[in-house]
């Protein structure tokens, strides 16, 4: 059976899946779903002993252009939104969500993990999918600033000619960054002796 | 040059669009039977359970996808929760520090990592129009304290045919995409519960 028929039965299932509508316009929009914390991550806050946190400040750094926090090219005529309305706030959810299911997130806590989002880019090309997710996270604690340090998630993927399997595709590796630049970040040795209990 | 190959990459992807439209309403969906469904009943529960912090993940080739997980997540937690095996079932920390973990694994059946370190029972390499997609389910059960976690791992496949292609062997007709992801992922999370909780080291 040829890869092209293998292509076809599949996107004849997605597009089943995702409605005639969808399927006619070739253009979808998707809002990303609420934050999730993962095994992983929640894991890696454990072993670092953490002290609880709380979350402060999520935005667009200086200098970088307005659109890059509320929209998402590269997707073939499709959109992604953030479901907090900006990127920079995404991001910032999915920390909470680990911090949270780790038991570590505390509005009163005197360690204050703040970001600042520097990338945010996806391209369904054909052949080759490409993402990247960067941002400057700073803690402090007490008001002094103890972890000062830019960090980038990125990700390439085999991307189909047929649009209705490569923007899926290319939404979820997105999508995907998100745990991957929180675990990045959680990897860090910098970090983790910045928010020890 | 590179607009007449732009030109005839998109007149190739329009195509096959179109034909995949047509093809819409002749897809049709089954499950593979050879990984049924274990009752709750037989589940080795313990004499007194524990509650248990769960975590969920869909993903497509090792991928993580966040719309799957978000479709998924509340049957998997009610699954879990109604097996009886856990005193309670919560999203965040419980009394205990105890975990599961259950990540479900979307990849061909093509591919190399559904393929490998399974005993032969499913039904593989169809020709003719088919298409097949495995589920690989593992879960991922810390005791508190425990050095080592559990791991159990169950799979299962879904099986898309087109227009009057024969009924794959050992499938059984789903009435509806949604109806096939239900039973596929009730079987696979079935069958990794029931493995954890018949480990000696589960208590």
């Amino acid at each position: 059976m040829t890869s092209l028929n293998q292509t076809l039965i599949r996107t004849a299932r997605l597009i089943a899946m995702a409605g005639a509508t969808a399927a006619l316009t070739a253009c979808v929009s998707v809002k990303m779903p609420a934050p999730a914390a993962s095994a992983a991550n929640v894991e890696k806050l454990r072993a670092a002993k953490a002290a609880p946190s709380q979350v402060g400040t999520f935005k667009l750094a200086a200098g970088k252009p307005a659109d890059m926090d509320t929209t998402l090219g590269g997707l073939r005529g499709s959109s992604v939104q953030p479901t907090a309305g900006t990127f920079s706030a995404q991001l910032r959810d999915e920390l909470s969500a680990e911090l949270k299911a780790a038991g570590l997130l505390d509005a009163a806590s005197p360690i204050v993990i703040e970001g600042e989002l520097t990338d945010s880019r996806v391209d369904a090309a054909i052949g080759t999918g490409t993402g990247r997710l960067a941002a400057r996270f700073v803690v402090k604690r007490g008001g002094q600033k103890v972890f000062d340090k830019e960090l980038a998630a990125e990700s390439s993927w085999e991307s189909s000619f047929v649009g209705a399997t490569a923007i899926p595709a290319a939404i979820n590796q997105y999508g995907a960054l998100y745990k991957s630049l929180i675990g990045k970040l959680l990897d860090d040795g910098e970090f983790r002796a910045a928010i020890k209990g | 040059m590179y607009a007449i190959v732009r030109r005839a990459s998109l007149a190739r992807a329009l195509c096959t669009v179109a034909l995949a439209m047509g093809l819409t309403g002749c897809v049709s969906v089954y499950v593979d039977n050879k990984l049924p469904e274990v009752p709750a009943s037989q589940f080795a529960k313990p004499a007194q359970p524990q509650p248990v912090q769960l975590f969920f993940e869909f993903q497509t080739k090792g991928v993580q996808n966040q719309r799957g997980t978000a479709m998924l997540k509340d049957r998997i937690a009610e699954q879990v929760r109604s097996s009886g095996v856990f005193a309670s079932v919560s999203d965040g920390p419980v009394d205990g520090g105890a975990t599961l973990s259950i990540v479900m694994d979307n990849v061909p059946t093509s591919d190399d990592a559904f393929r490998k370190g399974f005993v032969t029972g499913l039904t593989f390499g169809l020709a003719g129009s088919q298409v097949g997609d495995g589920y690989l389910c593992t879960a991922t059960y810390r005791p508190a304290g425990a050095a080592e976690p559990i791991v159990k791992k169950a799979r299962n496949v879904l099986w898309s045919t087109v227009g009057a292609a024969a009924t794959p062997p050992g499938a059984v007709k789903a009435e509806s995409i949604d109806a096939a992801m239900t039973a596929i992922s009730r079987q696979v999370v079935s069958n990794v519960l029931n493995d954890v909780t018949h480990d000696p080291a589960f208590r």
